[in-house]
């Protein structure tokens, strides 16, 4: 068949590991889908020369769950929940994306008030700070400071336990919704989002004195995965990846959504495309994602949880024994779903990862005609191999550590 | 992206303008803008603004499949214009006149080309992995999920679908759930005798010890992705 002659007219090129002996002293080595350093599944055809990589190709689709295809068999409420597992280490981030999205198809971009953005806000940076320990765990873990993982875990123990609080869900919460927030937030909310903010500071602290002035840790890093910032444009690579090398590029201040514009925050820019700095970009995002978090909770104003359109919210569970709007909105709410109107939007966030697109075609039904997820590891991956060629076979390690990838997004 | 005022002009009556013979539609909705071209202008209207209207930043490529309509598929590109922010604009056309008279501005932009007039299986399209080469990966999954091939693409095979998959799930007519899988597959041993993104090649250690004896030798006898014979 034709699609079978296109996939086999691929082969690696002359002169490596070829059986005539053109040249013997290459090796076409897999860093298979199961490894400790890979962060997911993700499959690279290594060709190396000693330790130096000549070629490396990767391989993903180990994780694809057809995400894109699921949700158009389901409402836009129902859809919500497969947004939390894509990139799973930033689950309200998508949610987020999803939200807006879906807000901006129907149109009710405007009904949603101060509260609702700045409790989104304050979600979406702890959620920042949340994947960004953990990659400065796994990170560190990968090239030898292990003791890091626990430390950054612990804190990231502290966040979830807010994201438990308010929605009872460690994880994947799909707390933010279109339309607004799932539930309010509930007193004591404060406390437990300082009692994170008080102590985070120190740790930080404590994390630059292990690393950002380690001389194995700079002999790991610098130097290492270099990318220009010309390279990184022409890849689509967004994010740290994009900052790291230069660029100024940062969704939250050049196309300001829910709110970001109210709030005072620096973005961190590196200047070599190497993976110290883009460790060092994201170490400054987490300060300033907790600046943005104690501002959010200072200026916290008071007001609905949830816009108050009937066709988007499900009304409150006692109202249902009293009133029969109520009661049918709530039956048409969640069996048929809104309906927006015909379109497509396509509303850019930024995620912890990098640039997060949510694409929606809408035909004037329930359910979402096409939904098309931007994920910013897709492109981060991507310009991989331009950072590893010519390097050596432990600088792959730290590349792929520094890109900071999840393959949940990757492969969708 | 100014007029002769100073005033911004939207990018799609820059096009218009430009390349009269390409623009099929333009749509906006929700304030986003949405240029409908034909497929044989794409790369010349891409190259064009990527070069001289600093649309450097491709976000994505998709595809949306409209099964009761012809053409069938709609590809959509989106594009983003860094505007003051983004660097790295080596490479543009300096013999050209710029089409700017003040700083650029921050602008995103949704191409589509409509392709399948004949009702083909497989339709073609140009690529932009010239202009954009992040393209590369996008046109693929388009590919492996819809099957349209992208014509002058260096490398245009699956990337998330096994690389022996026959059929593009993203379709319309392809069921959620899927065909029941051909036995063996993946439970036992595996069923492919060639590794698919290694190929033929024998892999060997330095001092020339085959890796990959060990491989099974079963052939399937049902193509994966289609739905099982009787």
């Amino acid at each position: 068949m034709q699609q079978q002659e296109i996939a086999r007219t691929y082969t690696v090129e002359e002169g490596q590991a070829a059986d005539d002996g053109q040249r013997s002293d290459t090796m076409t080595i897999n860093m298979g889908p199961q490894h400790p350093s890979t962060h997911g599944v993700l499959r690279l055809i290594l060709t190396i020369e000693g330790e130096t990589v000549l070629k490396a190709v990767p391989d993903i689709g180990f994780l694809h769950t057809g995400i894109e295809k699921t949700a158009e068999a389901k409402t836009y409420h129902q859809a919500l929940v497969l947004t939390d597992r894509m990139d799973y280490l930033s689950p309200l981030c998508n949610n987020l994306g999803y939200a807006l999205a879906v807000e901006k198809l129907l149109g009710i971009e405007d009904e949603i008030n101060d509260k609702i953005k700045y409790a989104r806000v304050l979600l979406a940076e702890l959620q920042r700070i949340a994947s960004h320990l953990v990659w400065l765990g796994t990170h560190a873990l990968d090239l030898g400071a292990m003791s890091m993982f626990l430390y950054c875990f612990r804190e990231r123990e502290l966040i979830l336990d807010v994201f438990e609080y308010v929605s009872g869900v460690r994880m994947m919460t799909s707390y933010i919704c279109p339309g607004g927030l799932q539930a309010d937030m509930p007193p004591g909310f404060d406390a437990k989002v300082r009692a994170f903010t008080d102590i985070f500071p120190n740790q930080l602290r404590e994390y630059h004195n292990l690393l950002t002035n380690n001389q194995l840790w700079l002999e790991r890093t610098k130097g290492v995965g270099k990318l220009s910032a010309a390279d990184a444009l022409a890849y689509g690579a967004s994010g740290p990846v994009l900052r790291g090398s230069g660029v100024a590029w940062d969704i939250r201040k050049t196309i300001p959504y829910s709110g970001y514009e109210k709030f005072e925050f620096d973005i961190p820019v590196g200047s070599n495309g190497d993976v110290y700095d883009r460790y060092l970009v994201r170490m400054l995002e987490m300060e300033q994602s907790l600046q943005i978090v104690l501002q959010a909770l200072e200026g916290m104003p008071e007001g609905r949880y949830r816009v108050a359109n009937p066709k988007v919210t499900p009304p409150p569970k006692w109202e249902l024994t009293g009133n029969m709007e109520a009661l049918i909105h709530h039956f048409k709410f969640y069996t048929e779903g809104y309906r927006p109107p015909q379109g497509e939007v396509f509303v850019r966030t930024e995620a912890p990862k990098g640039e997060l697109g949510f694409y929606i075609v809408s035909d004037g039904s329930a359910k979402p005609y096409r939904m098309h997820v931007r994920a910013p590891s897709f492109a981060n991956l991507e310009a991989l191999p331009l950072m590893v060629e010519g390097q050596l076979l432990s600088d792959v390690v730290a590349a792929i550590g520094s890109i900071d990838i999840v393959l949940g997004e990757v492969d969708r | 992206m100014t007029d002769s005022v100073g005033l911004p002009r939207p990018t799609v009556d820059i096009v218009r303008e430009k390349f009269p013979r390409a623009v099929v539609e333009t749509v906006e909705f929700r304030g986003e803008q949405t240029l409908i071209l034909k497929p044989e202008y794409l790369v010349a209207v891409c190259s064009y603004l990527q070069k001289n209207l600093q649309y450097t930043f491709l976000s994505t490529i998709t595809a949306v499949d409209w099964l009761e309509r012809v053409p069938r598929y709609d590809v959509v590109y989106h594009l983003l214009s860094l505007g003051q922010y983004g660097q790295g604009q080596e490479g543009r056309d300096i013999t050209s006149p710029p089409e700017r008279l003040s700083a650029p501005t921050v602008s995103e932009l949704r191409l589509k080309v409509r392709v399948g007039e004949k009702g083909e299986e497989h339709p073609t399209l140009p690529t932009v992995t010239g202009v954009w080469p992040g393209a590369n990966w996008y046109e693929r999954e388009v590919y492996d999920l819809f099957g349209l091939i992208f014509d002058g693409h260096p490398d245009l095979r699956r990337i998330l679908m096994p690389i022996e998959w026959t059929t593009h799930p993203l379709r319309k007519d392809y069921p959620l759930t899927g065909f029941d899988l051909p036995e063996p597959h993946w439970g036992g041993q595996v069923p492919y005798d060639t590794d698919p993104v290694v190929g033929n090649l024998t892999l060997r250690t330095p001092d020339g010890r085959e890796l990959n004896e060990n491989r099974s030798k079963i052939t399937q006898n049902q193509e994966p992705g289609t739905p099982k014979k009787p």
